[in-house]
């Protein structure tokens, strides 16, 4: 990833922060990582890890009134966004960058049809005139596979089904040709019938389009069937990055590790009996994040930590490979059984 | 651990049940149509044992779990309840067998009143069944709390001090306070974490075996299923389209609609993604105007012209295993089915 220019994105201990009653609440602190050409980055986490801020701060969508970007750089193209000016990011977001959010219908109109909204859409960033901007909504439609698309340009969101309006969304996101989709919980609120053929379609559209993703998601198994490298954050923080093979084959992090002892597993065969064996519980609970984290994160909920763990940050350590791993006792947990 | 017993007669039995809502429309808001969101449904559940109900959503799992709970009349069908046949019975008479049968929400949040401290809320069914009161009362659900995982001294704090996780051991603890026979738990780990989804599902199969709790478990996810449950139903547009034990569903699924809820389920494994087998196409129809015959002949890859117009029944085809797919018959082969034409 070393070669210049072959990053479209590049996160550089971004920390975001809000103003709230129970004091400052570090959502990102200090994350960092790079999105190449054409990739799919996964961004893993249990709720309240800063997924989604991540990715607002990326759109520069964090509320001015009670939020901010405290330190860090976003590079896109080479381009600093954080220090940008709103009208050129207005230009950027849903033209070079655009997203998808997990509930369709709080990002969709209701009062506008479908293909007025992913007309418009078009109209504003490439300055097209309507009826090719229409034409555009209406191929964009049958890209995404909504049959019979040019009746359901004259539509309005509510007469959808919830897998139809995230197709909507996605025919909008990619209507201007992005660099960058950025994807949260795209497929979270959809049956898994439908969220199949969601996540089939992205990754359809992007070798088709060469559009990059980052896809953000609490779901493991979305991750491993989607992806090809991963970033698993806790409380603010990054504690490990690696391709996605590797991740699912060595996972270093004993956060990582308890994630993926804790899921119930439809892939790996029950035994004969039929019994149901004891899942692997994460001990505690995440912690806040009002209050400053001396040392890992992990560390009240972690079977190898230290004294050295609660008081001293570890360092993300390159252990080969593309994997980095941010913990002291990485030779330890590696020597441990899976 | 505790084996269900086959001689033993099941704690809760159901059987053709049917609960149609009315759809109204029009200025005079007459009666234009029905939802049919349950459409004909029978099964038992054995003490100690859990029966998964899983499928998409809007096809008749929480109105099962309400209907069987009597929160809301069923249209027809007979709900038997330890013995005694309670389809029919009046709320009056219903509140002696209501201590027997209760519930476990996915937000236990928006049923806690706020203002009362969570050692009240877990104790009201015991003081409200007149099971205990005062001191008494206090000493149970202070055993309750620590047999959930929560400190007694949580009996003192509100609803919103506590975590998802947290919450869910409460709704647990006042589910479990009036010594039922048969929980029904709707989604109840859906709205939590992985690691704290584990505690709570290790928590619910320990207190099965210990108390002999009969569970009708819903979910939408099927490796929580797997994990939890001793028979599964699968569920499609109100009707239950298979039923079987855990390991036939997962090993032999027959109905091409448990097919492909299986393969669209994903797994952490990227090497999963090269050996996935077909998704299968389309929308869930609305169940106010589900297809004719087979409901899912409209999305199914192997229906032939005599899906569309022929309703396939629940059927026995091999011991323990029941399917409605008239492509699967008594004692048929197992394997694959064919695509026509
Ligand atoms: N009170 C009601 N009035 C009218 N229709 C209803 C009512 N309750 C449920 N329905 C309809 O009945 C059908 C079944 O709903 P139900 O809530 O049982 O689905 P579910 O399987 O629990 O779905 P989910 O997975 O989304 O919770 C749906 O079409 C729903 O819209
Ligand atoms: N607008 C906001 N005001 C205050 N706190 C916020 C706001 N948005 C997010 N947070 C907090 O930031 C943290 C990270 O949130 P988020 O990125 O949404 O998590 P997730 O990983 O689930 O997407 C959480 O503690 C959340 O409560
Ligand atoms: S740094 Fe220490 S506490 Fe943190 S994950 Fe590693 S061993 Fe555990
Ligand atoms: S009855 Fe026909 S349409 Fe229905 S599941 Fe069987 S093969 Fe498919
Ligand atoms: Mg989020
Ligand atoms: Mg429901």
């Amino acid at each position: 990833m070393s070669a210049a220019g072959s990053n479209i994105l590049e996160v550089r201990n971004l920390e975001t922060q809000f103003n709230t009653l129970d004091g400052v609440v570090r959502a990102v602190d200090g994350v960092s990582f790079d999105l190449a050409r054409g990739e799919t980055l996964g961004i893993v986490g249990e709720s309240g890890c800063g997924k989604s801020v991540t990715a607002l701060s990326i759109l520069r969508l964090i509320p001015p009134e009670t939020g901010r970007i405290a330190a860090g750089s976003i590079k896109f193209e080479g381009e600093e966004l954080t220090s940008l000016g709103e009208a050129a990011m207005k230009r950027l977001r849903g033209h070079r960058i655009s997203m998808i959010f997990q509930e369709p219908m709080t990002s969709l109109n209701p009062v506008l049809t479908v293909g007025t909204q992913i007309a418009e859409n078009v109209v504003r960033h490439m300055g097209v005139p309507w009826r090719a901007a229409r034409e555009r909504a209406c191929e964009m439609l049958d890209l995404v596979r909504i049959a019979d698309a040019r009746r359901r340009l004259d539509e309005y969101p509510h007469q959808l089904s919830g897998g139809m309006r995230q197709r909507v969304m996605i025919a909008m996101a990619l209507s201007c040709d992005p660099q960058v989709l950025i994807a949260d919980e795209p497929t979270t609120a959809l049956d898994v019938t439908i969220q199949a053929q969601i996540l089939q379609l992205m990754l359809e559209l992007k070798e088709k389009t060469g559009t990059a993703i980052v896809l953000i998601t609490h779901d493991l198994g979305v991750v491993a069937e989607t992806t090809e490298r991963v970033v698993v954050m806790y409380a603010g923080r990054k504690v490990e990055e690696a391709p996605v093979e590797a991740l699912f084959a060595e996972p270093l992090h004993p956060y990582t590790r308890g994630l993926m002892r804790a899921i119930p597993r439809l892939d790996v065969e029950a035994d004969a009996a039929g019994t149901r064996p004891r899942l692997q519980e994460i001990p505690g609970l995440v912690p806040r994040l009002t209050q400053p984290i001396p040392g890992c994160a992990f560390a009240p909920r972690c079977g190898f930590a230290t004294e050295r763990c609660r008081v001293e940050p570890p360092p993300l350590v390159d252990v080969g490979a593309g994997h980095t791993v941010a913990c002291w006792e990485v030779d330890r947990v590696r020597a441990s059984a899976l | 651990m505790s084996e269900p017993s086959a001689a033993e007669r099941p704690v809760l039995e159901v059987e053709g049940l049917v609960k149609h809502f009315p759809i109204h429309g029009g200025l005079l808001q007459r009666r234009t149509g029905e939802v049919r969101a349950v459409d004909g449904v029978s099964f038992s559940i054995a003490r100690g044992e859990t029966l998964g109900l899983v499928g998409e959503s809007g096809c008749g799992k929480s109105t099962i779990g309400k209907t069987v709970l009597k929160l809301i009349e069923p249209t027809s069908g007979r709900i038997v309840l330890a013995g005694e046949n309670i389809s029919a019975l009046k709320p009056g008479a219903m509140w002696a067998h209501r201590r027997r049968i209760q519930t476990i929400f996915q937000d236990p949040y928006s049923s806690m009143n706020p203002r009362l401290p969570a050692g009240t809320i877990v104790g009201e069914p015991l003081e409200n069944f007149g099971l205990s009161r005062g001191r008494d009362t206090d000493e149970r659900v202070a055993k309750l709390f620590e047999r959930v995982g929560l400190r007694p001294d949580a009996m003192r704090k509100y609803a919103h001090e506590f975590s998802g996780g947290q919450r869910q051991r409460l709704g647990i603890a006042k589910a479990l306070s009036v010594n039922p026979d048969v929980i029904v738990a709707d989604e109840p780990v859906s709205a939590l974490d992985v690691s704290v989804q584990a505690q709570v599902l290790n928590l619910l199969i320990d207190l099965q075996e210990e108390f002999r709790l009969a569970y009708l478990f819903i979910s939408h996810d099927l490796a929580v299923m797997r994990h939890i449950s001793h028979r599964i139903a699968v569920m499609y547009l109100g009707r239950i389209v298979e039923i079987t034990t855990k390991r036939r569903l997962f090993s032999q699924p027959l109905h091409p609609y448990t097919e492909a809820l299986l393969s669209a389920a994903t797994a952490p494994d990227p090497k999963r993604r090269r050996q996935r087998k077909r998704i299968v196409e389309g929308d869930v129809p609305s169940p106010a105007n589900p297809p004719p015959g087979c409901h899912f002949h409209t999305r199914c890859p192997y229906a032939t012209a005599e899906c569309k117009v022929t309703a396939p029944p629940l059927i026995e085809v091999a011991e323990g295993h029941h399917v409605a797919c008239l492509r699967r018959p008594v004692g048929g082969d197992p394997g694959p089915l064919s695509i026509p034409g």
